[in-house]
């Protein structure tokens, strides 16, 4: 059956439409980033590192600019100081004598994260880096370029589907080593297998459906 | 804010919620930046699937990026990429 005529065929089942968006839920629930980023802090505990995140989301884009990002690093790691930095402190009490104060610009986050990273070991966590928009992603690898320029004691976690690949080797060249934890067709089906075990209304799902979903849908998935 | 931080305080040593509570930097924090991904990462945390994805933690590659001391190569970023929703989470 062709792809389209299978999601026909499937969409007017019930057990499969909330099976699918369970399903979804669950697997955009960022599993990895958050196992990396609390193992990173377990690591880090008693030692002078800072572990920073960010999710980034497609919903809440308008939110999510650049400096608001970077800033959000910056945010962790200061929050995390028995001090905060000279710097910072001085910065903060001069934008108060601008009316309505004034939002930290991008290339000031910048320094004060260069600043900051280059005299203390940083981790950097960024989920769904596909969800940030095509300009954003150039002008987020271009700062994080810079910071690593200045901070060789910086690592940095991305994760991120294929198509952004490309462009994160281009814009930070030499530093980048890429792996894919895409899933092989058999957790697919282990996955659906539960699923459809757990299933709470079994009579509306016929032997063959289930088979055809066993057998269609990690097979459409892994060529993804 | 404040009744968060004092409860948290209670339950948990929470150096972060300390500080702000010692020298109320909140102000200074804001400014930095509205955003606090701490409540998706606590909100991804309770969802997380035990042990799925602690396969990459055991990788050469993820071992070389994290254990890498300064000066030591090039390759301070780790890219991990999978399918559409699938490859990020659900793991092998």
């Amino acid at each position: 059956m062709e792809a389209r005529g299978l999601a026909k065929h499937l969409s007017g089942n019930e057990n499969y439409s909330r099976m699918r968006k369970e399903s979804e839920s669950v697997l955009i629930c960022h599993n990895i980033s958050s196992l990396v980023v609390d193992r990173l802090c377990d690591q880090a505990r008693g030692q002078s590192t800072a572990v920073t995140c960010f999710y980034l989301d497609f919903a809440a884009r308008k939110e999510q600019s650049v400096a608001n990002i970077l800033g959000s690093l910056l945010r962790q790691i200061v929050g995390g100081m028995e001090k905060v930095p000279e710097e910072i402190k001085q910065a903060f009490q001069e934008q108060k004598m601008a009316i309505g104060g004034r939002a930290p610009r991008l290339p000031d986050i910048v320094k004060m994260l260069q600043t900051i990273t280059s005299s203390l070991r940083t981790f950097v966590c960024i989920d769904a880096w596909d969800e940030c928009g095509a300009p954003h992603r150039v002008k987020l690898l271009n700062s994080l370029h810079q910071i690593l320029a200045t901070s060789p004691r910086t690592r940095i976690f991305i994760i991120g589907r294929p198509h952004v690949r490309a462009e994160i080797e281009k814009r930070l060249p030499g530093r980048v080593i890429s792996l894919s934890v895409g899933p092989s067709k058999n957790d697919i089906t282990e996955y659906l297998r539960l699923r459809l075990d757990e299933d709470e209304t079994p009579d509306a799902m016929d032997e063959s459906l289930e088979a055809e979903i066993l057998e269609k849908i990690p097979e459409k998935m892994s060529e993804m | 804010m404040n009744n968060t931080a004092f409860s948290n305080n209670t339950n948990s040593v929470n150096i972060q919620n300390i500080n702000v509570v010692a020298d109320d930097r909140s102000p200074l924090l804001n400014w930095l930046s509205p955003l606090e991904p701490k409540f998706r990462h606590r909100d991804i945390q309770e969802r997380r699937v035990d042990n799925v994805g602690e396969w990459l933690l055991q990788t050469k590659e993820f071992k070389s990026w994290h254990n890498l001391s300064e000066g030591e190569g090039d390759k301070v970023v780790l890219f991990c990429y999978g399918g559409p929703g699938v490859g990020k989470t659900f793991i092998r």
